[in-house]
């Protein structure tokens, strides 16, 4: 009976699945499955009772001493040991009960094993991810926080704690959680965000700003994510992470670059940035307007596509010499001209783009518009040549009246001191009729100068559009008597309808002085005549006064026609201050006379009316 | 002293000098040119008829017509063998003129002065450069 049991029992016990076996109260191995075999392999003769003792041989974390004390024991009891297999550790897990008959009375001990080798890797992998998230965390300043929806707990972590700045045992809670940021955007957003994920389970990662427990203001990275069961969020989870020096150093970059960029842009000056083809890869405002083109339409482009073909290759030439030999040009007078032939000139530096090894990779180009400075200095240098010739005028016209005055003046003296020492009455007499002729020709000579400085003074010229035929018959009628006397023959070809720009003063005494002087310098044999004709020049009309005079030798007087106090003929009525006195007036009015001459055949005057008002 | 040729377009420098003159040198003809051509062409003639040439001749510089460098540019062409002594008298401050003269005097086979007007008294120099010159 008891035999049949036994086998009925070992029967069920080999079929076991579970690895399973049974010890008696003498610690003798009764039976076991095939599977506990699998770990426990037997060692001799199952049909000698054995000690168990004997199979735990050579597993560690159980002595035989701790198998006795687990054997006996009335309770249930777990014992983890590994073995070294065939190939690696094994990790075991032996779970001791008592064994009791249907008397309840104890028999001996059920053990059964499983292999825990999958579930000892888990916490091996489980303990160095919690290791690694805790270094990821300290690193990079992650911190994290838990909010139960059910007890309505906050908890932080210790990074969290540190990035608030609250001492560890700080216990926070939702209300106190959202004061810490920043009165304004990050207080309301958090707020908006917490409700959200609370109410509809939205993960939300916003950056913020909040305010420290010391008062210290920080940019954070705040996460959130619903931790759902059964589309019910039980828990939130968070991260919480100082992003403060990455914000800041973002924000000063940022700054410096809109500040580099306002910059360039709003220089006065035309920058550019050209690569290694001298095409365009950075144009500022002051290009951009310059060359009447959007940034767009001008990045790719070469200076051959801009302006005119010389300027062009001018310029490239200048960028690969640049970019050649390193060095800068810096502060050339450059002159560009736009596809429409405008001309710019500019102050223009190129300084050449290195890369890492030292080679240039284009240039970067400045350039300042000096037109207007150009322009100035034009001005300038044509005021100076106006002034360098007026100077000389007024120092030629200095001696002239230098000269004059001072013969005058002499000649006071001379003829004073004759009358001081004179004796005789006749002859002081005489000396002093030579006194007065020489205090009329003082006056005259004033009287002359005067009539010069008048011209030299006027220097606000009203030019007026006159008729030049009826200037013409003016002088003719003053002069009626005088011509009629000489018998003159007057010739006039000139067109009723032409109109001069002149001085109406000018005018008449321009027209006076070349009748009068044509009829004065007449040929003895020859009954005068006088054609005044009128044509058209470049800059207005121009008046011809021709006669059949004596005429002048030019190549021995030429340049002293025009001068003061010249005469060349043995004339008592020269002054020799007509032409000088008509020359200043026409000069004074922009126009010019020539003169035209040959001895015994009369001369030609030339006036060129100037028709512009400047 | 026999010949005196005064040559300039103001007839109360031309009195003053003969006036002068008078007082301090005695001489038979004292001749007045209003201008250098006057002049010139006088002394072209003289040559022509072997008359002789003035000793000392006062000049003008401003004149119509040919004035007194133009003169003195023609009388130096003009075969002269006496030294003759030429008064170049202007009233002009003109330091120009002055440098003229100077080039002129020191190419010149004759005796050049320069006075400025006024002229009170004729210097002993302006008529003679005998014993200098010797």
């Amino acid at each position: 009976m008891k035999s049949t049991q036994t086998d009925l029992n070992n029967s069920i016990v080999h079929q076991l699945p579970l690895a399973t076996v049974l010890v008696d109260l003498s610690f003798n191995l009764i039976d076991a499955s095939h599977t506990w075999h699998q770990f426990f392999p037997s060692k001799k003769d199952l049909n000698n009772p054995q000690k168990i003792f004997t199979f735990f041989d050579g597993h560690e974390g159980c002595t035989p001493e701790l198998l006795e004390e687990y054997l006996i024991g009335n309770d249930i009891r777990t014992i983890r040991h590994s073995v070294m297999g065939k190939d690696n550790l094994q990790w075991l897990e032996s779970t001791f009960a008592p064994w009791f008959d249907d008397n309840k009375t104890i028999q001996g001990t059920i053990i059964q094993t499983i292999d825990i080798g999958r579930q000892i890797q888990k916490d091996v992998e489980l303990e160095q991810t919690k290791e690694l998230f805790q270094a990821t965390t300290e690193i990079n300043h992650i911190g994290s926080w838990e909010y139960n929806i059910e007890t309505e707990k906050l908890s932080w972590c210790k990074m969290t704690k540190q990035i608030h700045e609250v001492p560890e045992n700080y216990e926070p809670n939702v209300a106190e959680a959202i004061e810490f940021y920043k009165q304004g955007y990050s207080r309301n957003k958090i707020s908006m965000l917490f409700h959200k994920i609370l109410q509809e389970g939205t993960s939300f990662n916003e950056r913020l700003q909040i305010i420290t427990q010391k008062g210290e203001e920080k940019w954070v990275a705040a996460g959130g994510k619903a931790i759902k069961k059964e589309g019910k969020t039980l828990k939130i989870f968070g991260t919480f992470q100082d992003i403060n020096q990455q914000v800041v150093a973002e924000k000063r970059t940022k700054e410096s670059e809109r500040l580099l960029t306002t910059l360039i842009d709003n220089l006065p000056i035309n920058v550019f940035i050209k690569d290694k083809d001298s095409r365009k890869i950075l144009v500022n405002k002051a290009e951009c307007s310059y060359l009447e083109a959007s940034p767009d339409e001008l990045i790719g482009k070469t200076d051959f596509d801009l302006y005119d073909n010389t300027v062009a290759k001018t310029s490239r030439d200048e960028d690969l010499e640049v970019m050649r030999s390193l060095k800068p040009m810096l502060g050339e007078e450059t002159i560009n001209v736009r596809k429409d032939g405008s001309i710019t000139h500019f102050l223009t530096s190129k300084i050449p783009l290195l890369d890492l090894e030292g080679k240039a990779y284009g240039l970067i180009g400045m350039s300042m518009d000096i037109t207007n400075l150009k322009q100035k200095e034009e001005q300038l240098r044509n005021l100076i040549n106006v002034t360098a010739i007026q100077n000389k005028k007024l120092i030629n016209f200095a001696h002239i009246v230098s000269h004059n005055l001072r013969s005058h003046s002499a000649n006071f003296s001379m003829l004073l001191d004759f009358l001081i020492k004179e004796k005789e009455p006749k002859e002081k007499e005489r000396i002093l009729g030579m006194l007065s002729s020489a205090s009329d020709n003082l006056l005259d000579t004033l009287e002359n100068l005067n009539e010069v400085v008048d011209i030299s003074t006027n220097v606000n010229l009203d030019k007026k559009s006159l008729s030049l035929n009826e200037g013409i018959k003016r002088v003719q009628q003053n002069l009626s008597a005088f011509l009629e006397k000489n018998k003159v023959e007057v010739t006039n070809t000139i067109d009723e309808s032409i109109r001069v720009m002149s001085v109406p003063a000018y005018l008449e005494s321009i027209i006076l002085n070349l009748m009068t002087n044509a009829v004065k310098y007449r040929h003895p044999m020859r009954v005068p005549q006088i054609t005044l004709t009128a044509s058209n020049e470049p800059k207005g009309i121009a008046l011809s006064v021709t006669d059949n005079g004596l005429g002048i030798d030019l190549e021995r007087y030429g340049d002293k026609i025009f001068g003061m106090y010249k005469t060349f003929h043995n004339n008592k009525d020269a002054r020799g201050l007509g032409l000088y006195i008509i020359k200043n007036q026409i000069e004074a009015m922009d126009g010019y006379i020539s003169v035209e001459s040959s001895v015994n055949k009369g001369s030609v005057f030339k006036v060129f009316f100037n028709e512009e008002n400047e | 002293m026999n010949n005196i040729f005064i040559i300039d377009d103001d007839p109360i420098t031309v009195f003053g000098i003969k006036k002068m003159l008078k007082a301090s040198v005695s001489c038979e003809n004292i001749s007045a040119f209003d201008n250098g051509k006057m002049a010139i062409d006088q002394l072209r003639l003289d040559i022509e008829n072997g008359c002789p040439m003035p000793e000392v001749i006062f000049l003008d510089i401003n004149m119509p017509i040919m004035d007194g460098w133009e003169f003195l540019e023609a009388f130096l062409a003009l075969p002269i063998e006496n030294r003759i002594i030429i008064n170049v008298i202007t009233s002009s401050i003109d330091p120009a003129d002055y440098h003229k003269w100077n080039e002129f005097r020191l190419k010149c086979f004759h005796y050049l002065n320069f006075k400025n007007k006024p002229i009170f008294k004729i210097e002993t120099t302006d008529l003679s450069r005998i014993n200098l010159a010797s």
